[in-house]
């Protein structure tokens, strides 16, 4: 089985709020000193190929759009124990919403020949639309599952795994197919070795650009963009918390529950 | 004449507030765009039981689909066909498993048209719409500009409220000739695993959330908590540290990678306010937080604080609670 598994880097998403900032002009999160991470549905995406490969045997490809400093990324999916690892990178690709990613993407797996599956985080850590998955399926006319958490091997066939409200579904779905990852307790991405990490760092990554993929300007997806950030901003939350005095633990407990009741809220 | 499409899924007897909400919000669209009709598409078993109260909460026109299930991609047909028949210029889908991450991005890929999902509000300026929507978990807001043949959103839920039934409007509901018969979904639900304690309330319905951190030490704590969400008829939920230490299952994590929930009350028992844990909590109507450290950055978001060792008050707060209800 060769499993694709699309992943984005983006700044650490655990950056706390009274570090964040942003550049309203370029109208994106500004790095600092921040570390780059792989986004994190992504990484989830990873562990679930990886498991997927040790229950069925095979290859797992590790594919992103991005620029240079993006190696770094598939050195760490290499370190986790990915095969083979791919960095799509030009400056044409700067520029693209969700449709062009997606038609750089389908390019790359064209020219990557034969696959089984095709692994894309739910949505992404910055701007959190999830289209690139979808839009991906679409563009190589393949079935997309959303919300997978995890594969499971029965009998020969091959089943997906569901978190839902009341539980999990087990679906079938014929393959070649991309799934939209999800986390659950099953799928907690492993640690890459330092050791692993550092056999990773000799590996060579190839890197192809929009002549690699036979791709012209024209034909990175819809021009005016078809989605784009307006506006950025932070928002002003200017909050200031009422704090319920007592006595006692248990005062402070009947004096909030009389103030929420007060307020409604409760009662 | 501006017409804005909403989407409705009728599985269960009783309508849910979701659809009701998106009404909500394509009343007001359609009030700052000028005239214009708002039509839900409701398609399941029950969507012809759905009429009347659909039209009462703000619909002029209900388009009924009675298909005995509305599985992903009979929902995305069914969806794309009346588009297609309807050309509004306006499509409003929830933002839930169905429609955020299947039948809205898949739409969108087949018109080629741009989407904006997961939207908490807009903006109108003449014919210009701009979808207002959290980006980077929360700690930005971006108004998206999205192009194409139709504009189309998912909306989070509770970003706005549903309208007071009006028994006085008046509407038509028609069946929607859709040709859901013919779609041979490639995907199949092949078994269905319930996991679901009895009697558990589920977040995204919640209009009360009890939450524990890695401060409620133990899953015995837990326990504690979840009597205070029976007393109160809330649902319990988790932040990643309690859920990764096993006290609280994973469907329960509220969070950037959990549930985005906004309840009208959240109580925030012994968690610190981690980033990741106010992405999903941060919209709430009002959070009450309960923690001993009163330098956990979660007092810079709270409305109404405790400082206290939780342990002393949530007993205590049960007890207030259940001499109300006796």
């Amino acid at each position: 089985m060769h499993i694709i598994v699309c992943i984005k880097q983006i700044i650490d998403p655990e950056v706390p709020f009274h570090l964040f900032r942003i550049d309203p002009v370029a109208k994106r999160q500004i790095q600092g000193t921040h570390p780059l991470v792989i986004s994190t549905y992504d990484e989830v995406a990873v562990e679930v190929a990886l498991q997927l490969k040790e229950k069925v045997g095979g290859r797992v490809t590790a594919l992103t759009l991005g620029k240079k400093e993006a190696l770094q990324a598939l050195h760490q999916t290499l370190a986790m124990g990915a095969d083979d690892a791919i960095l799509l990178s030009d400056l044409n690709f700067e520029e693209m919403d969700s449709f062009g990613k997606a038609r750089v993407l389908a390019a790359a797996v064209r020219k990557i020949g034969e696959f089984d599956l095709i692994l894309c985080g739910r949505q992404a850590g910055d701007v959190e639309l999830g289209l690139v998955g979808p839009f991906l399926a679409g563009e190589l006319g393949i079935p997309c599952v959303p919300l997978v958490a995890n594969f499971e091997v029965a009998n020969g066939t091959i089943r997906m795994r569901r978190p839902v409200e009341t539980g999990y579904e087990i679906l079938e779905a014929p393959f070649p197919l991309l799934a939209t990852i999800t986390n659950d307790t099953s799928n907690v991405p492993r640690y890459a070795s330092v050791k692993g990490l550092r056999a990773a760092m000799r590996a060579p990554i190839p890197c192809w650009s929009s002549a690699d993929l036979g791709l012209s300007a024209d034909a990175l997806g819809p021009k005016p963009l078809r989605i784009e950030i307006d506006e950025l901003f932070i928002p002003h939350r200017e909050m200031r918390c009422e704090l319920i005095e007592g006595e006692s633990g248990a005062e402070k407990a009947r004096n909030l529950a009389a103030r929420l009741k007060a307020l409604g809220l409760i009662g | 004449m501006v017409h804005i499409l909403t989407f409705c899924t009728a599985s269960q007897p009783e309508i849910p507030r979701h659809p009701l909400e998106l009404l909500a919000a394509a009343r007001a669209l359609s009030a700052q765009l000028g005239e214009g009709t708002v039509h839900t598409l409701c398609v399941g078993p029950a969507s012809g039981a759905y009429g009347e109260e659909l039209i009462h909460r703000g619909a002029d026109r209900v388009l009924t689909v009675e298909c005995p299930s509305v599985e992903a991609e009979i929902a995305l047909a069914v969806v794309e066909s009346a588009v297609r028949h309807l050309a509004p210029q306006v499509v409003l889908l929830p933002h839930d498993d169905l429609s955020g991450a299947y039948v809205g991005p898949c739409l969108a890929y087949r018109l080629e048209t741009g989407i904006a999902t997961d939207c908490g509000g807009f903006a109108v300026q003449g014919e210009d719409i701009r979808w207002l929507r959290p980006v980077y978990g929360g700690k930005a807001m971006a108004y998206m500009r999205i192009r194409g043949p139709v504009q189309l959103a998912t909306m989070r839920s509770r970003a706005f409220d549903p309208l007071p039934a009006d028994p006085t409007r008046r509407g038509e509901i028609q069946s929607f000739p859709a040709d859901w018969e013919s779609v041979r979904p490639q995907i199949r639900v092949v078994e269905r695993l319930e996991e679901k304690e009895e009697g558990e309330l589920p977040l995204d319905r919640a209009e009360i959330i009890v939450s524990g951190g890695r401060g409620i030490g133990s899953a015995e704590g837990f326990a504690v908590l979840r009597e205070l969400a029976r007393v109160l008829g809330a649902a319990i939920g988790g932040s990643r540290p309690a859920v990764d230490l096993g006290w609280v299952p994973h469907s329960h994590l509220v969070g950037q990678t959990g549930k985005i929930v906004a309840p009208n009350l959240y109580i925030a028992v012994g968690i610190s306010g981690a980033a990741q844990h106010i992405a999903g909590a941060g919209s709430s109507k009002t959070i009450v937080a309960i923690n001993k450290d009163s330098d956990a950055p979660i007092f810079k978001l709270a409305h109404i604080g405790v400082v206290e060792e939780w342990e002393k008050v949530i007993p205590a707060l049960i007890e207030a609670c259940r001499e109300w209800r006796s």
